[in-house]
């Protein structure tokens, strides 16, 4: 997100999904697609079906590669080099796009003059692809009038996470692949509300539709519309909050349907901060694993029980309708927070979910103009939409980049924290799976998914099961400098030898505690896709 | 079907209110979101009827529902578990506007369901239904009812069978059910004359005509009889399967189903029948961890070979219906015209 | 038996989803075939998104820790007890020491009244929600 926002101005998808269905050639980094984000794939293989090429980068052979043009399985890592090369490849092949570049952005010559100081040889090396792979990739992306890059958590959740975004940007404004319909950069949201939760300011250091704490402007109108003055310092992110410790300045947590005790990075020490609060309030459906620390949990409705809107990864905003009351005594989250704040001797007086959604239309721009009734009327509306008459926006950056012009920022790699060595020989990657959703707090209770997929599997290559002695179906012992989980192993092809792969979906195996405890300093994303792991038989 | 009677257009609202007095009544409903539904018809939805689209759902759903309690139970202490039937009333139902292929779908349903064991949950359901059928005078985009046979007119299983012939319905009288509804609101219909007659055979022959798709459903049959489909149609059509089960949910022939038992408390639950769908991997796994069909390319192998090969070999007709649902469905290149195009190639 | 609306919660994808309900309950989820993204279908997890509303483990008592156990309790207790106590901490903190986690799960309005209700009523920025997981 932050990557994007530097170089574009905005954090989210510029195009729409259905636009990804016309494109040329799609880049797809660091998501697994089919599993992940089933229409999106969907699209992408319907394209691929008209004749579109697809390159994928990912050092796993996923279902999606194997329907790439170019399959680009570097080493877990080593993004930047290996954008950086397609960078150089296009620039020597002079497949630059110099109007869009001259019209549309800035700081490019800082770029090309770090990409001419680049040894190919040198990076293809790092990455551990050959060069006329590259080659080939680079050419295919530069020459297409409609290219578009397609990126998701295998790009975010490394220590340059910022960094890789900031290099997909890099190549999309080179080659002018952004600014038009069916070409731009769309970062893959994860969960379904992900994108709204950030619009809505559900964030340390800006108010909703990304107006900054720290303007005393912005500040002024939200005191105006609350009623109440308001602090000017950016908060805590959600590590510094869970990773504060035993004696961390967060004495008290409230925490709305989060299941950190699954879902952050070294779970132990989230687990000691948790435990050592003086209150804890948890709202969920379930008794999570982070709900059972608490001292008060409150039964919150589901979404079959409330009205309200979610906004998907192509920021359209749809409604939310109910199908029954909320079950047994539970109350949704509007009502509890709008409970607990006039206790507080604050009232937060609304009559309906559709009256909060006018106040957010009134304070946020980006959604000026979506209210429940116009909502309701449509398939939804993708912001920014400012005010009634508009109609929502398909693609972002139309004319304009929205910080004005499109700034280039050179990047060089950085190598993840942890690396394989003798005593951890093993590369770990964690990712998602098609069955199950998140930290499994919903999917885990559903029968028919549960009965697909019920435990957590240690993919592994045929040449290290070998090695390990070891079949289908055996336990294996993956331990880290961190902790230590067992996992049924599954011998794979779609893992290279030298690298493990498994998910964070089970409670049974929470692979968060072998994760590392480095996150991007920029982002505050922790490094999930790479740390070193020793595999043995227990 | 000897006595053909017509009825107006303009008199349809008026017939289905009467009808939905004693009945409850189901018919395709176009709702605010733009989506044809087979829905429950009352007073507020009723003007929203829509005889012009292919409802996204077929009547499956009311006959074996997603999710249905087949009984709830009690353990206790002394006396061991107790049984209870569950309370689910099945009202008097009329389904109206049900094509061909739907209809021949619930035909092929009584097969599974009353032939041999019969069904208790689907024979009390079956009995209190009334189909009040609709000729297709223009198959819709993915349909191929033609060469599955069951379409687009429909000769026999419906209690009152309607065509479109301008600005009126002929109707065809069916089973006791049908004469009970045409004896009880008599002064809705007249006799048909020779001339609706005719209107009604050109509708039938002209629709034969306008079908958009060529499928090869008996050349399909033929290839998977004889074991002559290449392992690579196999390994292309696994390939894009998506596993989202969505073929067999939609399918108003796919009767796959699992039992669970589902706690309502410490000591009371409920079975639950819900839909199951036969490409899922936990369809056919064993307790021990077995699967025969362990393979994706074997579970959509298997998903062929029963619609087109092993039912014909067991009913004399595949249970396909021809209605296209699954085409649309599909995450894409798995369905079952993408597998009887490619089992044809080359021939 | 009633077809409801309404998106999905299982990814960014924002598929429509009509959920059934039937006497109170939820008892089947089907595609919408004119939806812009999901146009007719579902993935699994779409297919099977009723399966867990019903579930016997869902929560429908507030609890409140005493004597080292979660207990059932009433609203009010567990209002007002929430209630004191973070006003207690907010205070003794200096607005510093409560830390807020809003939902990516829960919807838009909602998010909105929880950052509003950190930033008005505990007065402090410390919000966020597991967006970088």
């Amino acid at each position: 997100m932050a990557g994007l926002a530097t170089t574009f101005g905005s954090g989210a998808m510029t195009n729409s999904i259905n636009e990804i269905e016309n494109a040329q050639v799609i880049l797809v980094s660091g998501s697994n697609t089919t599993e992940a984000h089933p229409q999106i794939a969907r699209r992408m293989l319907d394209a691929v079906d008209r004749g579109a090429k697809l390159i994928v980068i990912d050092p796993r052979k996923t279902l999606l590669a194997e329907f790439a043009d170019i399959h680009l399985d570097i080493r877990p890592g080593t993004d930047i080099p290996l954008l950086n090369a397609m960078m150089r490849i296009i620039l020597d092949e002079n497949l630059v796009d110099d109007l869009f570049i001259e019209m549309r952005t800035e700081n490019y010559y800082q770029l090309r003059d770090m990409l001419y100081r680049l040894d190919l040889d040198e990076a293809a090396k790092t990455t551990g692809v050959e060069l006329s792979k590259i080659y080939k990739a680079a050419q295919l992306y530069a020459q297409a009038q409609k290219s578009v890059i397609c990126y998701c958590l295998g790009i975010t959740q490394h220590i340059c996470g910022t960094r890789n975004v900031q290099s997909l940007a890099n190549l999309a404004m080179m080659t002018g692949n952004v600014e038009k319909g069916d070409t731009g950069v769309d970062p893959l949201r994860g969960q379904n509300n992900v994108q709204g939760a950030c619009d809505m300011g559900a964030l340390p250091n800006v108010f909703p539709s990304y107006q900054p704490v720290g303007n005393i402007d912005f500040r002024e109108k939200f005191e105006a519309a609350w009623k109440v003055n308001l602090p000017s310092k950016s908060g805590c992110t959600l590590m510094e909050m869970t990773h504060s410790g035993k004696d961390g300045p967060i004495r008290a947590m409230y925490i709305m349907g989060e299941n950190p005790m699954l879902s952050d990075p070294v779970l132990s020490k989230v687990e000691e901060t948790l435990r050592n609060l003086e209150f804890l309030a948890v709202a969920d459906i379930f008794l999570t694993e982070t709900a059972k620390l608490a001292h008060v949990v409150f039964p919150a409705a589901s979404f079959a029980e409330k009205t309200g809107t979610f906004t998907n990864t192509e920021r359209r905003v749809q409604m939310v309708r109910p199908a029954i009351a909320p079950i047994g005594n539970c109350r949704t989250d509007a009502d509890i927070i709008s409970a607990l704040a006039l206790r507080l001797g604050y009232a937060m007086d609304y009559d309906s979910p559709a009256e909060i959604m006018e106040e957010i239309a009134m304070l946020a721009p980006i959604y000026g103009g979506m209210q429940h009734d116009r909502l309701e009327a449509c398939w939804g509306l993708q912001w920014p939409c400012w005010d009634r008459s508009h109609p929502g926006t398909q693609f972002l950056h139309k004319y304009y980049f929205t910080r004005g012009k499109g700034h280039f920022v050179p990047t060089e790699h950085e190598p993840p924290s942890e690396m394989p060595d003798k005593k951890y020989p093993f590369l770990l990657i964690t990712g998602r799976i098609y069955h199950h959703y998140h930290t499994g707090t919903m999917t885990r209770k559903s029968s028919t998914l549960n009965r697909e997929c019920n435990e957590a599997l240690l993919q592994i290559n045929q040449v290290d099961a070998d090695q390990l002695k070891v079949r289908n179906g055996e336990t294996l012992k993956v331990t880290s400098r961190r902790g230590e989980i067992k996992l049924t192993a599954e011998i794979s092809e779609q893992v290279k030898p030298g690298s493990v792969y498994t998910t964070f979906h089970f409670a049974e195996a929470p692979i968060n505690l072998l994760c590392i405890d480095t996150w991007d300093p920029l982002a505050n994303c922790p490094e999930y896709k790479v740390c070193a792991v020793k595999v043995t038989k227990p | 079907m000897n006595d053909k009677l017509t009825l107006k257009k303009d008199h349809l609202p008026a017939f289905l209110r009467k009808l939905s007095k004693d009945y409850r009544l189901v018919a395709p409903i176009k709702n605010r979101h733009g989506d044809t539904i087979f829905t429950r018809i009352d007073s507020s939805n009723s003007a929203s009827l829509d005889l012009d689209n292919q409802p996204q759902n077929s009547i499956k759903q009311f006959m074996l529902p997603q999710r249905e309690v087949l009984f709830s139970y009690h353990a206790k202490t002394e006396t061991g578990y107790e049984f209870n039937p569950t309370d689910q009333i099945n009202e008097p139902t009329i389904f109206f506007g049900v094509r061909s292929c739907d209809l021949s779908a619930i035909l092929y349903m009584d097969v599974t369901f009353l032939q041999g064991i019969t069904d208790s949950h689907y024979l009390e359901k079956r009995t209190n239904s009334v189909f009040i059928g609709l000729n297709c005078n223009q198959p819709f985009a993915n349909c191929f009812c033609n060469a599955t046979k069951s379409g687009p007119f429909l000769e026999f299983g419906a209690d009152l069978q309607f065509t479109d012939i301008g600005d009126r319905f002929l109707v065809e009288v069916g089973r006791s059910k049908g004469i009970k509804i045409v004896e009880k609101w008599g002064h809705f219909f007249s006799a048909a004359e020779e001339k609706e007659n005719k209107q009604q055979y050109q509708a039938f022959l002209e629709a034969r005509g306008s079908f958009t798709r060529l499928v090869h459903v008996d050349q399909a049959i033929k290839r998977l009889q004889e074991n002559s489909v290449p392992e690579k149609v196999w390994n292309q059509l696994s390939l894009r399967c998506q596993d989202c089960g969505g073929c067999a949910y939609i399918c108003p022939t796919c009767t796959c189903f699992t039992i669970t038992d589902c706690p309502l408390t410490k000591n009371t639950g409920e079975r639950i029948r819900s839909w199951d769908a036969c490409t899922f991997s936990g369809f056919t796994r064993m307790t021990g961890g077995h699967n025969p069909v362990s393979k994706k390319t074997e579970a959509i192998r298997q998903r062929f070979m029963h619609k087109l090969c092993y039912d014909v070999k067991k009913h004399g007709r595949p249970s396909c219906v021809g209605c296209g649902r699954c085409v649309d469905i599909c995450f894409g290149g798995t369905d079952i015209l993408r597998f009887i195009n490619l089992a044809c190639e080359g021939s | 038996m009633q077809d409801v609306l309404t998106t999905c919660v299982y990814c960014g994808c924002g598929c429509g989803v009509y959920l059934q309900a039937e006497n109170g309950r939820v008892v089947g989820s089907t595609a919408s075939r004119n939806h812009p993204v999901s146009r007719n279908n579902l993935c699994v997890k779409g297919w099977h998104l009723h399966e867990f509303i019903h579930h016997p483990d869902r929560l429908t008592e507030p609890l409140i820790r005493k004597k080292g156990k979660l207990v059932p309790t009433s609203w009010d207790e567990a209002l007002d007890y929430t209630a004191k106590e973070l006003a207690r901490i907010r205070d003794q903190t200096d607005n510093q020491g409560i830390g807020v986690l809003s939902s990516a799960k829960c919807t838009n309005e909602e998010n909105y009244l929880l950052q509003k209700f950190t930033r008005a009523v505990l007065q402090t920025n410390n919000i966020d929600h597991c967006a970088r997981l």
